[in-house]
């Protein structure tokens, strides 16, 4: 566990108030803060013999509060939520009572009093809210100490959490609607921990607070790693110092020749001027913009690629889907008294007379609305997430990578790059008709503390870029993580046999279609035998019978959907392993390529089942840190002699063999 | 697949593992068999007997293969084997499964004891990675703490991997 609750070393050393390697930014300390914001100097820095005198606790680093807006923005969250449960309960009451066929008229002395005391009582309540807002604010602060970051919260029970700068995955800033009026974010700051770790969470910062916290926690990190790689102290201040303002080494001659051949002319999009007016503006307390490191990549969206991330969303898809199903069966059921009135006169007549009593039109108009519907739903869908993903944009800092997005509730996620487990282009079956994809980092992700939607989005990696043409990517990974140039392209494809194991596995083991039909033959089995054939009864067994048919149709276009899937996947995938880096294709209708280091792999195995022995494949399995707990890397019926070879490879030092 | 690890386990555990399962057994055949033999007891019925004796039936099978069939297979199957910088397990009777765990990427190495383990002088190693564990039951304490020093010592060399 990267964080943990323990008394702290009482004997840290004196800190002078100024670090002399950082540039001191010059912005007001408008939050009730005795000095301004001073970043703590380097443990390594030779420390005066004497504490400063302008310091007055020369033994304790500033403790930074949160923004005061912690006390009445939560409060007034907090009141509102209050507010509507009272007007709610309220409202149901009243509506009651004029229900029962009272007037107010009769008594509004009375009603005054218990409007008068509702409101007596919200006051209080929000009183009481910001009371305890308020001291939970006196006792939230933060640390930034030589060796660790440290959280101090709570009014009774205190807690403690510390943060070894070394540990640090990424630090991202969010901000809903309201915080961004008023120009603060939630930061949280990720570390790897096993998969009970949790992010620890600092509400309520100023931006520019923020972004200086940001800057500080990865030059720290930065600091430390070098240390620990033999690096004397003194040495890596001064460097970590150089490279806060400067490209660092590692970003490479891919990354510089990436900014040359891109600078200048980042693609833009009609949402990106109003997000760059909210950056302009920065809300109310955000504070001036803060120097946060040298941007060396930095890409936005076009329009199209905009338009086309709304529009291949796969909620959009599978509302299209569903319309499309609904209006089907809307014309089917349509269609019925004209099948009926070729199979059983009785049934038809039947029929005829429903037709006649509903009215043909309504049907027709029943399909209209579904279609309807299901296109309203897409195009708010599609304006749903292009909104979320308006203002989108990537850039690598110095050593990290930073993504942000959203018009509305603003995401930034700043990744160090060496905490990138992965790279993942992953192409949905609409993408991949268009020749486009879908590009992510994996990254070891923090256990949701809240489970709110936008905590399960971020779990899926960062998402660097939600539409991209397959041609860029290389040029883009160049830019953002040259760290991955040098994986493999040739590639070992699945054994021969495996799409013989492959069209069994996804037509009949797993086949989707296939079982559906079994459910429906079962299903039409027993009523036919249960049903007994008088008047209600055949009419009921038509209809079971008719919709059996069309369930079996249904079934056909699955069944042989899974087969072209088989053989598509069959020629889609592969994996290929090098030096330092092993790649795993998976194709089908839709594909996902996954680069991972071979550092990045936790362990391998190879499992095999009985049928595998026999045709001589193997199912290899890498397993990566990335996710909440681990993300396992599958490739089913390599031959053989491939897998023991790649297991021989996932030894140390057998790449160098290879 | 290529050559089995060397070692195999304390061949000890084949008992270690008969207990825990017949405890499991147990503990399932009479979570099943109580609420039947009482209702039986109650209002006896024809079809309650039936039941009782089926899930009797499926008890003395269950021991069967836990105890008798499964403990050997199990333990010929299961192989590991502790090089200088990796970890090899095999295991697996139908769906047979082979690891390599750098030790490298190991971040912590736990002995744990149970009260059987313990009456049987064992004791298990847990390898612990950032994405899962791993279990070595049935060490004898001397291989098992040999085996979590050796991992410690190697976890700290992390930075080797070119």
């Amino acid at each position: 566990m990267a964080v943990d609750q323990q008394q702290a070393p009482q004997d840290r050393a004196p800190q002078p108030s100024r670090g002399d390697s950082q540039p001191q930014p010059d912005y007001p300390a408008p939050y009730g803060q005795p000095q301004p914001y001073a970043p703590a100097p380097y443990p390594g820095q030779p420390y005066p013999q004497q504490p400063l005198p302008q310091q007055p606790m020369p033994q304790e680093p500033p403790r930074h509060h949160v923004h005061h807006s912690y006390i009445w923005l939560g409060s007034i969250q907090a009141g509102a939520a209050m507010f509507f449960v009272v007007l709610v309960s309220g409202f149901s009451g009243f509506v009651g009572a004029l229900a029962d066929g009272e007037t107010i008229g009769d008594d509004l002395p009375l009603l005054m009093l218990v409007i008068g005391a509702i409101v007596l009582g919200l006051v209080l309540i929000i009183g009481l809210v910001a009371l305890f807002q308020w001291l939970s604010y006196k006792h939230l602060y933060y640390i930034i100490g030589p060796e660790e970051f440290n959280l101090y919260s709570g009014i009774f029970n205190k807690k403690r959490v510390h943060v070894p700068y070394q540990r640090i995955q990424s630090v991202d800033q969010r901000a809903s609607l309201l915080q961004r009026v008023f120009g603060v974010c939630t930061v949280s700051i990720d570390t790897a921990g096993g998969s009970n770790n949790k992010a620890v969470q600092v509400p309520y910062v100023q931006k520019s607070q923020a972004e200086q916290l940001r800057t500080e926690l990865f030059a720290r990190k930065q600091y430390a790693t070098a240390v620990q790689e033999g690096m004397a102290p003194q040495e890596a201040a001064v460097a970590v110092a150089a490279a806060s303002g400067v490209v660092l080494p590692q970003a490479g001659a891919a990354g510089q020749a990436a900014v040359a051949g891109s600078a200048g002319q980042a693609p833009h999009n009609v949402l990106d001027a109003p997000a760059e007016i909210w950056t302009d503006v920065r809300g109310v307390f955000g504070g001036s913009a803060v120097d946060t490191g040298k941007v060396t990549y930095e890409y936005g969206l076009t329009n199209k690629e905009l338009l086309f991330t709304g529009l291949s969303n796969n909620t959009a898809f599978v509302l299209v889907i569903l319309g499309i199903l609904g209006g089907a069966a809307q014309f089917a059921s349509q269609m019925a008294p004209v099948l009926t009135g070729m199979v059983d006169p009785l049934v038809g007549q039947f029929m005829l007379l429903s037709g006649q009593l509903f009215g043909g039109n309504l049907v027709a108009a029943g399909v209209a609305l579904v279609l309807v519907i299901a296109a309203v739903m897409w195009l708010l869908s599609i304006v749903g997430s292009a909104i979320s993903f308006g203002g989108f944009r990537a850039c690598r800092r110095d050593n990290r990578i930073e993504v942000e997005r959203g018009l509305l509730q603003h995401q930034f996620q700043g990744v160090s790059v060496d905490r990138v487990q992965s790279v993942i282009v992953k192409q949905s079956f609409i993408r991949r008709l268009l020749g486009y994809c879908e590009l992510s980092l994996g990254k070891i992700d923090a256990a949701a503390e809240s489970s709110d939607e936008q905590q399960k989005s971020l779990s899926q990696g960062l998402v660097v870029h939600p539409f991209v043409k397959m041609s860029r990517v290389p040029e883009i990974l160049a830019g953002l993580v040259p760290e991955f140039a040098g994986v493999p392209v040739e590639s070992t494809p699945v054994a021969p046999v495996a799409l013989r194991r492959a069209l069994i596995r996804r037509g009949i083991i797993q086949g989707t279609g296939l079982w559906l039909a079994v459910i429906i033959a079962i299903g039409q089995l027993c009523s036919n035998a249960f049903i007994v054939p008088d008047g209600d009864g055949v009419i009921a067994l038509f209809y079971i019978n008719t919709g059996a048919f069309i369930g079996y149709a249904l079934c056909l276009v699955l069944f042989v959907l899974d087969l072209v899937g088989a053989v598509l996947w069959f020629r889609g995938s592969g994996f290929a392993y090098n030096e330092h880096f092993m790649q795993v294709s998976n194709g089908g209708f839709a594909r996902e390529t996954v680069s991972f280091p071979r550092k990045k792999i936790q362990f391998g195995y190879t499992k095999t089942n009985p049928f595998q022995r026999r045709a001589r494949t193997a199912t290899v399995s890498a397993r990566t840190a990335a996710g909440v707990g681990g993300t396992t890397i599958r490739l089913i019926d390599v031959c053989e002699e491939d897998a023991r070879s790649w297991l021989d490879w996932l030894k140390p030092r057998g790449n160098v063999v290879e | 697949m290529r050559d089995l690890p060397a070692n195999q386990l304390n061949p000890k555990i084949k008992n270690v593992w008969r207990i825990n399962d017949a405890i499991w057994l147990t503990v399932v055949f009479l979570c099943c068999f109580v609420p039947f033999a009482i209702a039986a007891a109650v209002e006896p019925e024809g079809w309650m007997f039936v039941v009782l004796a089926a899930v009797a039936a499926l008890y003395v099978a269950g021991m069967v293969v836990w105890l008798v069939v499964l403990p050997p297979i199990r333990f010929m199957r299961w192989r590991y084997e502790l090089s200088d910088d990796y970890l090899d397990i095999a295991r697996g009777i139908i769906w047979r499964k082979r690891f390599v765990i750098p030790f490298i990427r190991v971040q912590n190495t736990d002995t744990r004891q149970g009260p059987i383990l313990r009456a049987f002088g064992l004791a298990s190693v847990t390898v612990a990675t950032a994405a899962g564990e791993h279990e070595i039951p049935g060490l004898d304490s001397g291989t098992a703490e040999q085996l979590r020093d050796k991992a410690a010592e190697l976890a700290r060399l992390a930075q080797e991997d070119v």
